[in-house]
């Protein structure tokens, strides 16, 4: 009898083992036949053309390669108000169903946590999928022929004149940040400037310094560095810790901080920098979808065709981040008021805190 | 070793003698015609992001051949729109609706477009000989321009106002005053203060241009032709005029055409004025300098389709000579042409200059071949396009209005777009009929923020002192003669065109 209850037990056991199985591959098959035949859009917070669009075109050809069913890969272009339209198009009116996928501009997130205007999301609902670049250094720079070729000197100085793009742009801020940092004498920010124009008002000596990403700013003029036509002042790196080969000697700029709440931000700019362009999700996307775009996102950066193929379009170094690292820097950024209005401070166009 | 720019020249010519060159060229110069006469929306710089990837697999002369074969010819074939449609053809192809239009209108299509497709060829060449000449000179050039002297410029180019406003100063003057009004909607860029967005994410860039001109121009162009024309005549003029005619036109005008196509070089070359300023500031240039004093202009005036196209084309040539020489892209498509010479290991500026003269002189030969290729397509298209002169208004009016609605739509794909066009249709067909003149509103809007800027930045980085700077003085002095050599031109011939000067213009 006994024996005979095992034996029952054990047939329902292995028929539930096998449907199991059999279900398996359903599973994976219904994955597979969602995205089949269908189209995933892109939805870029740039304009068609420029940097911000061949990021996103860096990475659709491998969604299309690494999704199941290898759906088509459309991109939609919402650009205006700093990725904000992009932003809030995705949060309010996009269907959480695993066809649409936001690709940012990272100032999507510091524009939401700084309270800006026209934010209509919350950066901490948005499901982060990764991001193909997360290394945003800046470095700030004068010309040599005003021979400030020491942090003293360049500290004596009084009204160096500094060039940007426009109020809270990423290099005006950061150019702030640095300046502060560097104790600098009563800097004049003069923006208005496309960032190929602050080169050229530097040359035309209608600017004496600015500050730009290392890797923009030498691959345009790497005589500025080579034969020393700019004086190279500080670097602040993002994340920290990465340097930036052929700007190792300079000090990154924390070195210059006195106080807790100085290194706390930096941190929170480093993090705000961090984010790199993320691909997001919209609220309330179903875990299976999220698990499977998640897993799409970390085969494109493992294969080896990504790297050149990206940087052969973009001009720029492969740096990325999964899901789970995007997330972790996103929620851990540090959001106490305190350092949060410190920082819109620099980004807004006041004169500097003192110190 | 380092070749002699000669040696360069002959190299770069060799490097596109093949086959496939020639090939990738020709499919370029399609798809530039293409990006030109299709309906607005499939703008070169998103042409130019769907190319790359696939031409920077390529060996680079052959991908060269594509995307400047593309980007030369799409300014060429731009003049269909505002000469058939009244509506803009693009940036830089606004200011030839005030008189292609008209010209369309009087059954004389074939002669605009032959003269557009040809001033267009002439200025591209001229733009491209530029190129060549002043690969060894360029760079004084362009540092001999700093925000005082621009913000002169733009100021010149604003007293242009006083010829747009044809026979009302005074209207003139409040058109302008509406575009420099429009023009600080956004978030000012060197405060960071909002400026009439009222929280509204769509307003934090400001309002397009292009959907304010399209609106102004178009809107008013349909509703003209459905209110005046549907009930009462269904057939429009007969065409009359030939392409030949327009060619002979441009020939006879050449002297217009070499100094707006410098003009056109000028604005390529300088950074920062863009392109949107160039066909107004060749317009201005042309009604300025006309003997009687552009009364004409507005009218359907042929030289007002001569300047602005001369000027448009020749500009390509000079935003090369930035790009090839400094590495400073002048838009999105030379922004995106830096980024392809990158991909295939070029740096643009002084070190390719140096390291690979014979690249960039097969740039300039591509760049003035794809011209005359495009120049010879622009005449076999122009007399099948000029037949579209002929539909039907009942037919016409759809298709102007699927137009502008396209060409609206594409420019940010926001709904608001659809309702800011209705808007300033409106404004734009009231200003019409009270004889407010639109170009001057599109001019203050196109060189409000323009002006700002450099003015800012002039004062920011030298306080007054850049009043004192020889060239700005300079300049002030043109620009002063050339407004009062206008103003006393346009008093002269007031009273004899004061019943038909420029009815465009002024509405």
């Amino acid at each position: 009898m006994l024996k005979k209850c095992k034996m029952k037990s054990r047939i329902k056991i292995a028929l539930f083992s096998g449907a199991l199985i059999a279900l398996l591959p359903n599973i994976s098959y219904s994955q597979e036949n969602f995205y089949a035949g269908k189209t995933v859009t892109l939805v870029a917070t740039t304009a068609p053309g420029g940097t911000g669009d061949l990021r996103v075109r860096g990475m659709a050809p491998f969604f299309n390669k690494y999704l199941p069913g290898n759906p088509t890969v459309v991109i939609e272009y919402i650009s205006g108000g700093g990725g904000r339209k992009g932003a809030n198009h995705l949060y309010n009116n996009v269907r959480p169903d695993g066809l649409t996928i936001g690709a940012m501009s990272g100032g999507v997130v510091g524009l939401a946590m700084m309270g800006e205007i026209g934010v209509k999301y919350d950066p901490a609902k948005f499901i982060y999928l990764g991001t193909p670049h997360h290394i945003n250094h800046a470095v700030i720079y004068t010309r040599a022929d005003l021979g400030l070729n020491t942090v003293e000197k360049l500290r004596a100085r009084p009204g160096i004149r500094i060039g940007g793009q426009e109020i809270g742009h990423v290099s005006y801020t950061a150019g702030r940040l640095l300046a502060y940092f560097l104790d600098m004498k009563d800097p004049k920010f003069i923006v208005g400037y496309s960032s190929r124009e602050v080169d050229v008002a530097l040359m035309t000596g209608e600017l004496d310094g600015r500050a730009n990403s290392p890797t923009s700013a030498l691959r345009r003029n790497p005589e500025w560095l080579e034969k020393g036509i700019m004086n190279w002042h500080a670097i602040l790196e993002a994340p920290k810790g990465k340097t930036f080969p052929r700007l190792e000697h300079l000090p990154e700029i924390e070195t210059f901080t006195r106080t807790a709440g100085e290194k706390r931000l930096l941190s929170l700019w480093r993090s705000l920098r961090s984010v790199g362009s993320p691909y997001i999700l919209p609220p309330g996307t179903s875990k299976e979808i999220v698990q499977t775009l998640s897993a799409a996102m970390v085969k494109i950066f493992k294969d080896p065709a990504f790297p050149p193929y990206y940087q052969k379009l973009v001009a720029e170094e492969v740096s990325p981040l999964n899901a789970d690292e995007l997330t972790k820097i996103v929620t851990e950024t540090p959001r106490d008021e305190e350092t949060l209005s410190l920082l819109k401070k620099f980004a807004g166009a006041g004169s500097l805190p003192s110190r | 070793m380092e070749i002699s720019l000669i040696d360069a020249a002959a190299q770069g010519f060799l490097n596109i003698l093949h086959l496939h060159v020639f090939l990738a060229m020709l499919v370029g110069v399609s798809i530039g015609t293409f990006t030109a006469v299709a309906p607005q929306g499939l703008g070169m710089p998103l042409v130019y992001a769907i190319m790359l990837p696939v031409v920077i697999r390529w060996e680079p002369v052959t991908g060269i051949a594509l995307l400047i074969g593309a980007s030369s010819v799409s300014a060429v074939c731009a003049a269909y729109l505002p000469v058939l449609f009244g509506i803009p053809g693009g940036a830089g192809s606004q200011a030839t609706i005030l008189d292609g239009y008209p010209m369309g209108q009087r059954g004389e299509a074939r002669r605009a477009l032959g003269a557009s497709f040809m001033a267009g060829g002439m200025g591209a060449l001229i733009g491209t000989f530029t190129l060549a000449l002043a690969i060894p000179a360029a760079r004084p050039l362009i540092y001999l321009m700093g925000s005082p002297e621009l913000f002169v410029v733009v100021l010149w180019g604003l007293s242009m106002v006083a010829v747009l406003a044809g026979r009302r100063p005074l209207k003139g003057l409040i058109a302008a005053a509406f575009g420099l009004l429009l023009a600080t909607i956004g978030q000012q860029e060197q405060s960071g203060i909002m400026r009439y967005v009222f929280d509204e994410p769509y307003l934090l860039d400001g309002i397009s241009i292009s959907i304010i001109a399209l609106a102004l121009f178009g809107i008013p162009a349909a509703l003209d032709l459905a209110l005046k024309r549907l009930g009462v005549d269904q057939q429009p003029a007969p065409l009359t005029g030939k392409l030949f005619d327009g060619v002979k036109d441009t020939l006879r005008e050449w002297w217009l055409v070499v100094r707006c196509s410098f003009i056109g070089v000028w604005v390529g070359i300088v950074p920062g004025i863009g392109s949107q300023v160039v066909d107004w500031l060749a317009y201005g240039h042309a009604a300025q300098s006309s003997k009687d004093g552009g009364a004409a202009f507005g009218t359907g005036d042929v030289r007002g389709v001569i300047a602005p196209e001369s000027a448009n084309d020749a500009k390509d040539g000079g935003d090369l000579v930035t790009t090839l020489l400094l590495g400073f892209p002048q838009g999105v498509v030379t922004a995106l042409f830096i980024v392809a010479l990158l991909a295939w290991g070029y740096l643009p500026g002084p070190e390719m200059l140096k390291k690979s003269p014979e690249l960039v002189y097969s740039v300039v030969w591509i760049q003035g071949i794809s011209a005359i290729i495009g120049t010879m397509v622009g005449f076999v298209l122009a007399n099948q396009l000029a037949k579209l002169a002929q539909v039907r208004y009942s037919i016409m009016v759809p298709i102007i209005f699927l137009f502008v609605l396209m060409g609206s739509f594409s420019v940010t794909r926001d709904a608001a777009d659809l309702l800011t066009l209705v808007v300033f249709g409106i404004v734009g067909y009231f200003m019409r009929r009270f004889g407010y003149p639109r170009p001057a509103m599109i001019l203050g809007l196109v060189l409000g923020s323009l002006m700002e800027r450099y003015l800012y930045r002039s004062m920011a980085s030298y306080g007054f002192s850049w009043l004192t700077r020889p060239a700005v003085v300079v300049l002030l002095l043109l620009a002063a003669t050339s407004f009062f050599f206008a103003v006393r031109g346009r008093m002269k011939t007031m009273p004899k065109s004061a019943a038909s000067g420029g009815p465009a213009l002024a509405g």
